[in-house]
């Protein structure tokens, strides 16, 4: 049996690799190994107070420390009886669409397009693409610009606290970012298309089973109490343990999960198949024009499914920051609580965040956080040996290694947040 | 330039806030792409080496035997180091429960008591580079501050020493005359802080949670005794003292403490 081993995957956030093993020009297996070195985050949070949790838990991940900290406050907020003004809650959902920008927008063009392309990095792009990464480089400027303006640096703000903002955004920034917002409008159609003309070297039959949180308000938003999934089934936020079923492999380092026994997919693409009827303005037409069957199969389309989450997202900030600006700032609200338990969820980019704490007498006593990624990796695997199997009659193992990378870039995993939160359920507890 | 220096940016146990920081340095990286070749940078480039270094930038803290081999090697390899960052600096928040005991029974609790994992991915508690190597320059931060970055690289360079940033928060705080949240009995670290973060926190009436670790000329005495004449107790005060201080608060607690007997 020959083992080819792809030792790093490379343009993702983390580490980690794929093993092929291969017998008779067959594919036997096809494994994600994640080796993140382990930091114990849901360990550190043990005794320590909200406040705490809140400088803590947004450093699992760069990337998306503002979902991170969202889906923190949602669930001590809960937890301790503390209700926010519909500002508060609107300018957090206004960071969040910030740093789902910023996230798309680095996995778009900096780790996945050079695969299109066919160059190494996108830095190389700049010869023959000058205008694409002029583009990216502005519009995630511009992405990191929200996430300062809102949560007050570009990654790790604080800014955000229990119960409102230490300091509520300020009414010229907001403008400042409507304004900018309209004009990357225009500029990012030509990006949809472009991925839109791309073609996919993997074809896929089979349905895969999608999931995330159901905005109540009937818009395409990142916010619910509820999870809808593509068979139909939906069920609320606090009772996600029975649901998404997580359990560790001996090969890899990070956390999977399972529903109903079988692997599932969430972030961009999931939204986008369960919720893009929803759609409106450019980012609903683009919608209507491109999507199609294939959609609910190849995990490649996550890109496109990312470049129409890009466009909707500039088109809410000139919405959101209308209706924040008519209301009157507001305060930050005191917890009346000192002990509560809950769960917080949010659309991260990557897909539903699930973070949930028991805190007692203004400690923490337990904590668990579940990611995206963690929730992917089955799918992942599952779609790299359809991918194996199609591509193993090619001569070429480079091709094949390629492709394999290719795929799992277009699930843009966060291996470092999907490994460093690990839990394993003893089964002999007895002993 | 004759000869462009050969620069790899290296990952270990973090966020990848370090990275992401560089790649958002915008035309100052495309002008790095320029002066010098990129030889190693896993997260925005396919091809990537550790040989015949210049420069190395190290992210990230060492919690596996693997790493602590890679770091060795970089060492080996590179004229120059720079540790990225609070967790390469000082070994970031996954080092606040350090000299507590117990790393395997916590390292348990999160991974499972199956063996199996542990002796595959020889794990250790979290530490800073310079606990196995010697490191050249440190740029801290919770992420590090594009400027400073940009700064001290471009001196590195040109071979002329970068100017590195010795005052705490609270002397930039001051500099934006901001109303001082220890005197509204907030537990605010500014005194204790490596500067750099431009007072940020403070600057949106949030006390400093220290994130950029530990600065070296205080007076923590005086702040911890403030802090328990404001009604913090010992556990809380030390436990944020912790939170981001990684091994150098390790020791100056120590010390602290001494003096204080």
């Amino acid at each position: 049996m020959k083992r080819r081993t792809i030792t790093d995957i490379t343009r993702v956030e983390g580490h980690g690799g794929i093993s092929v093993d291969i017998k008779d020009g067959k594919i036997l297996d096809i494994k994600v190994n994640v080796y993140e070195g382990p930091r114990l985050v849901e360990q550190l949070v043990v005794g320590k107070s909200p406040r705490d949790v809140l400088n803590i838990v947004p450093r699992i991940c760069g990337i998306c420390s503002l979902s991170h900290r969202y889906a923190a406050l949602l669930a001590l907020e809960k937890a301790l009886g503390v209700k926010v003004p519909k500002a508060t809650e609107m300018a957090r959902n206004l960071m969040l669409i910030g740093e789902i920008l910023q996230s798309h927008v680095l996995h778009l063009y900096f780790l996945a397009l050079p695969d299109f392309l066919g160059y190494g990095s996108s830095i190389d792009l700049i010869d023959n693409h000058e205008d694409l990464i002029m583009l990216s480089l502005g519009l995630k400027s511009f992405g990191y610009r929200m996430n300062q303006v809102l949560s007050g640096r570009m990654v790790h703000g604080e800014n955000p606290v229990l119960g409102g903002f230490g300091l509520f955004p300020e009414r010229s920034a907001l403008l400042e970012l409507k304004e900018k917002s309209q004009e990357f409008i225009a500029m990012v159609q030509s990006t949809i298309e472009l991925f839109a003309s791309f073609e996919f070297p993997v074809t896929y039959d089979k349905e895969i089973t999608f999931m995330c949180l159901n905005p109540t308000d009937g818009e395409y938003a990142y916010l619910g109490d509820s999870v809808v999934v593509s068979d139909g089934t939906e069920w609320g936020i606090d009772d996600y343990k029975e649901y998404v079923k997580e359990y560790v492999v001996p090969y890899s380092s990070a956390k999977r999960a399972k529903y109903k026994g079988k692997p599932f997919t969430v972030g961009a693409l999931a939204r986008i198949n369960l919720l893009g009827e929803r759609l409106t303005g450019e980012a609903g037409r683009y919608y209507k024009s491109l999507y199609s069957n294939n959609w609910k199969a190849n995990p490649l389309f996550t890109n496109l499914a990312q470049a129409i989450e890009v466009l909707h997202c500039l088109e809410s900030v000139p919405k959101l920051v209308d209706r924040i600006i008519k209301l009157k700032e507001p305060g930050i609200v005191e917890a009346e609580l000192d002990s509560g338990a809950s769960v917080g969820a949010v659309e991260a980019p990557r897909g539903t965040l699930y973070h949930y704490y028991e805190i007692e007498n203004g400690l923490v006593r337990s904590c668990d956080v579940v990611t995206p990624t963690a929730q992917n990796l089955d799918d992942i695997e599952k779609s790299l040996k359809i991918a194996g199997e199609q591509l193993i009659s090619l001569d070429s193992m480079d091709k094949l290694e390629s492709t394999l990378e290719m795929i799992t870039r277009a699930y843009d995993p966060c291996i470092s947040c999907s490994a460093h939160l690990i839990r394993i359920n003893y089964t002999d507890k007895d002993s | 330039m004759l000869n462009k220096k050969r620069i790899g940016i290296y990952s270990f146990t973090g966020c990848s806030g370090e990275q992401l920081v560089i790649l958002e340095c915008g035309k100052y990286l495309l002008k790095l792409y320029e002066v010098v070749d990129i030889v190693g940078f896993p997260m925005a480039q396919s091809k990537n080496t550790i040989m015949d270094l210049d420069i190395a930038l190290l992210e990230g803290s060492i919690t596996t035997e693997s790493q602590l081999a890679e770091l060795k090697e970089i060492r080996d390899s590179a004229k120059t180091l720079v540790a990225l960052g609070t967790c390469a600096c000082y070994g970031g928040i996954q080092s606040m429960k350090l000299g507590e005991g117990d790393w395997k029974k916590r390292f348990q609790e999160v991974y499972g008591a199956d063996d199996k994992l542990y002796n595959k991915m020889k794990p250790m508690e979290s530490k800073p580079c310079n606990e196995f190597v010697t490191i050249d320059y440190y740029i801290p931060g919770c992420p590090m501050d594009k400027g400073q970055f940009l700064h001290t690289i471009s001196h590195i360079i040109n071979d002329t020493p970068p100017h590195l940033y010795p005052f705490p928060v609270c002397t930039e705080c001051k500099w934006k005359e901001n109303d001082c949240l220890l005197n509204r009995g907030e537990l605010c670290l500014g005194p204790l802080t490596r500067g750099g973060c431009g007072a940020v926190c403070p600057s949106h009436n949030i006390p400093c949670v220290g994130c950029w670790g530990p600065a070296e000329v205080t007076n923590m005495p005086s702040e911890y005794k403030l802090l328990l004449e404001k009604g913090y107790s010992q556990i809380e005060i030390f436990r944020n003292f912790r939170k981001f201080g990684g091994t150098p608060m390790v020791e100056k607690l120590k010390n602290m403490m001494e003096k204080l007997r």
